[in-house]
């Protein structure tokens, strides 16, 4: 994340915010300490499995496959863990988060995975009003998931309820089997949108402060069979997924983080795999040979029975199969797009929205800020505001200059909490298009067509090679904990094995 | 565990039974030892196209296993089976292949064989299919024949026997089905009339080693007298391997429709009533111990979903997994795989050596 504006205040801040602080380096100490611990030098020429890619999801396999009994070894391409989860050191105090970072209600692998290394979670502060900043009708402020602009309320409120009964009949496991999957394929939301409300430039003003968070996309980027599924997968095997629980702070997927870091969680995960772990170790090769598999990295050559590739689907792309992919996997992979997706942070001394019974989490139609939150910091007395800037918005404001951007996230902030927000002790963005080994973010993107003609090889296995990550996940794709169900999930599968 | 045309009987249910509960909140499962006898939980949701019908839970790997079942309003989707973790988490799904479009689909996962696949019985073709899940490979072990003047095949349940062979009811022409251990042609084993039913008639099917004797249940009999009564028969199997004498266990109550059930170590029988939403507690002897809940047609068990339809008691561990069909209001809210507690453990499942099929 870079990071500008450090100023005298900021550094004042910091050391008043001692405990925090110490925090912060106590996450960079571990990631330290996990670099160190995993494997240096040659790599062993033969394991049981070998996972590709050391986020969470390829971590996870990991530890289930050694837990299995079987030896593995985890190449990274990165000198680093985490994949789309990673951890940013806040000069003036504090951690937070420069990819995944929330979790909520039914995200049960995360949590629980979390729980077990010992990772606390703390909620994000909702008391107050949210804010909604329309170009039309000004700023108002509303509790809720719809805001109360009477141009789009009953419209969105019947076009959420729709998707919802929609995604409701869903197979999560198969959303291209449902009966009206080729219907739904063929259109993206925003056609749908315009199709089914009255002010469908409204509506889909609010829907887009969902989608380019979400999915680094606007609605007409993306199939509407792809993202009922993604509200279909925003639940667990007993809770059917609703667009209120992928959508909300409280009780929705936004509604907690973890102290420390998200990132504290594949580091842990790393630092229990210690020499199970190779960094700097980008894959170009996966052949298959008899009774096995031979995996080329830069480090060498390793030989396995199995391999877990657990690596965002484009990124698999660059890795040469022998014999290659079968037709189907390779133009799903082809035509799966990463959403284009940056988290902007802006750090004050105080959180002075709240002041204002305002709870920090505000929408917009226009300008750089499209979606915030309240990303504080606990302890530091701080606040913090997050701008996600995503899909046509990224488009516009991502490719200037760091200052001209600043200067737009800021107003944006400024919009819905005042003037107070131009004036930061610190600024940091973190922009996922640019991360080498993942392309974009949060995750890959169905256009019309692709589900129900490719989406089948999602997670088929190709003779001895398994998938994971988060896109393969049946719930909450897209997310950390899709992230670990799929790990798990590929583990079994290669566990099963003899 | 079907509902092959409605009856009035069935009307009257349809009338009584539950109603589209709203959408709870996710409950935290409670610790295992806080759960008390009768306590219900959702394991997992069946998905489209849903109708679950029976739940096999795998004795070599411990997951649990079900298929989707027949829409009577029409099928269409393919039958789907699902694999969960003996937790609940949903792990992978497999399209069943080879399904006549034309006819009414639907697929329950029966059991296992001794290399581990699971065995299918298939509906719209009458097939018995083996599922390997380690590499998503089906194959046909055979087509139940369709008997002259019997109705039409359709197999139902199954169980291994004592020699390895696999032993199916057939809900529409009243025969229990051998399949030799190593595969082959199914040929009737036991046509016994008592088996015949209005339009339930034979279901369940579990071998008691103990007893070298099956346990067979039964919907409805085509006894005037006793028309709308399901009964839980023995079948004891001869030393020459033949069917012995048919004897009644249990007779239900009026429009109970018992269906499968499970078998507990202590010898007590868990039969689900797919007619009044219950669970019924019998004792080795024939005598009702329990009904779960104690009134009939609500459902109402704890949970956020009744029992609607239920069609089967497979054990895990001290509870059982009922397969939540809503079979008759066809409720997709209410498909779902359900745990109750039942404070006892069940009895191994049945899987002789020989019994691999082809």
């Amino acid at each position: 994340m870079s990071t500008l504006d450090v100023g005298r205040r900021g550094l004042l801040a910091g050391v008043a915010g001692g405990a925090v602080a110490l925090g912060a380096l106590a996450t960079e100490a571990l990631e330290h300490e996990v670099v160190a611990g995993t494997l240096q030098g040659s790599l062993p020429r033969k394991v049981d499995v070998v996972v590709v890619g050391a986020g969470i999801a390829g971590l996870v396999a990991a530890r289930r496959v050694a837990r299995g009994g079987r030896s593995v070894l985890v190449v990274e391409a990165r000198n680093r863990v985490g994949g789309r989860v990673l951890n940013h050191g806040l000069d003036t105090g504090g951690t937070i988060e420069a990819g995944g970072a929330f979790v909520g209600p039914t995200q049960d692998h995360i949590k629980r995975l979390a729980r077990s290394l010992g990772i606390a979670t703390f909620d994000e502060y909702v008391t107050g009003k949210n804010v909604y900043v329309s170009s039309t009708l000004g700023r108002m402020e509303f509790k809720g998931t719809v805001p109360p602009d009477p141009t789009i309320l009953l419209d969105a409120a019947v076009a959420l309820k729709t998707l919802d009964q929609y995604a409701a009949q869903l197979p999560v496991d198969a959303p291209w089997a449902h009966p009206r999957a080729a219907e739904w394929d063929r259109i993206t939301l925003g056609e749908w949108l315009r199709a089914h409300t009255l002010n469908a430039q409204g509506v889909e003003h609010l829907i887009r402060a969902w989608t380019q968070p979400g999915f680094g996309a606007d609605p007409d980027q993306l199939s509407l069979l792809f993202v009922l599924h993604y509200i279909a997968c925003s639940g667990n095997e007993t809770t059917v997924g609703t667009f209120e629980r992928n959508s909300d702070t409280a009780g929705g997927a936004q509604e907690s983080r973890f102290v420390g870091g998200s990132q504290r969680v594949p580091l842990e995960l790393a630092k229990r795999l210690g020499r199970r772990v190779a960094l700097r170790a980008p894959v170009t090769r996966i052949a298959h040979v008899d009774g096995g598999v031979r995996v080329h990295t830069r480090r060498g050559v390793v030989k396995a029975r199995r391999v877990i590739v657990a690596a965002p689907p484009k990124q698999v792309l660059g890795i040469d199969f022998a014999p290659g992919l079968p037709a189907g996997r390779r133009a799903l992979l082809q035509q799966l797009q990463m959403g284009r997706l940056m988290k902007c942070d802006a750090v004050y001394d105080k959180p002075f929205w709240r002041d204002q019974g305002l709870t920090g989490f505000g929408i917009s139609d226009n300008g750089a800020v499209r979606a915030a939150f309240d990303n504080h910091v606990a302890d530091t007395g701080h606040g913090v505001l997050l701008a996600f800037v995503g899909g046509s918005t990224w488009a516009q404001y991502g490719t200037r200059s760091l200052a001209e951007r600043r200067a737009a996230v800021l107003q944006g902030f400024a919009s819905m909490f005042g003037e107070k927000a131009l004036r930061p002790i610190e600024y940091a963005e973190h922009d996922w298009t640019r991360e080498r080994w993942t392309g974009g973010g949060p995750t890959a993107i169905y256009a019309p067509g692709v589900m129900t003609t490719h989406g089948h090889h999602i997670r088929t296995p190709f003779r001895r090679i398994h998938w994971a990550g988060t896109e393969t996940s049946t719930y909450w794709t897209g997310y950390m904990d899709g992230a670990v169900r799929s790990g798990e999930r590929a583990a079994a599968e290669v566990l099963e094995k003899r | 565990m079907r509902a092959r045309a409605l009856a009035p009987a069935l009307a009257l249910i349809a009338l009584l039974a539950p109603s589209a509960a709203p959408a709870a909140p996710a409950a935290p499962a409670a610790p295992a030892a806080a759960r008390t006898d009768g306590e219900t939980r959702v394991f997992a949701r069946v998905g489209a196209p849903g109708f679950p019908a029976y739940v096999h839970v795998h004795p070599g790997n411990g997951r649990v296993y079900a298929a989707t079942y027949t829409n009577p309003t029409g099928d269409t989707m393919p039958s789907r089976v699902f694999e969960w973790t003996a937790g609940g988490t949903l792990q992978r799904s497999w399209t069943v292949p080879g399904q006549n479009r034309k006819a009414a689909r639907g697929v329950q996962v029966a059991t296992s064989d001794a290399r581990g696949r699971l065995v299918l019985l298939e509906k719209s073709r009458a097939r018995v299919l083996t599922l390997n899940v380690r590499n998503g490979r089906f194959q046909v072990q055979a087509t139940i024949p369709d008997l002259p003047g019997r109705g039409h095949p359709m197999p139902n349940y199954a169980a291994w026997g004592p020699d390895g062979g696999l032993y199916v009811t057939d809900d529409g022409q009243d025969v229990i089905w051998r399949i030799p251990a190593a595969g082959g042609m199914p040929r009737p084993w036991s046509g016994s009339k008592r088996l015949a039913g209005t339009e339930f008639g034979t279901t369940g099917i579990v071998y008691e080693p103990s007893r070298r004797s099956f346990l067979i249940s039964q919907q409805s009999t085509t006894d005037p007298l006793d028309l709308m009564r399901g009964h839980l028969y023995r079948l004891p199997v001869r030393a020459d391997g033949g069917p012995g004498v048919l004897s009644t266990l249990w007779t239900s109550g009026p429009l109970d429709l018992p269906d499968g059930f499970g078998v507990a170590r202590s010898g007590n029988v868990y039969v689900a009533l797919l007619g009044t939403n219950q669970l019924v507690r019998i004792s080795p002897a024939g005598k009702v111990l329990a009904r779960f809940p104690k009134r009939p047609l609500s459902g109402a068990n704890g949970s956020p979903v009744p029992f609607d339809s239920p069609s089967n008691a497979t054990f895990q561990g001290t509870r059982v997994l009922v397969a939540n069909q809503s079979a008759i209001l066809g409720t997709t809210s209410h498909h779902a795989v359900l745990a109750v507690e039942v404070g006892e453990r069940g009895a191994p499942v049945f899987i002789p050596s020989r019994a691999r099929l082809r």
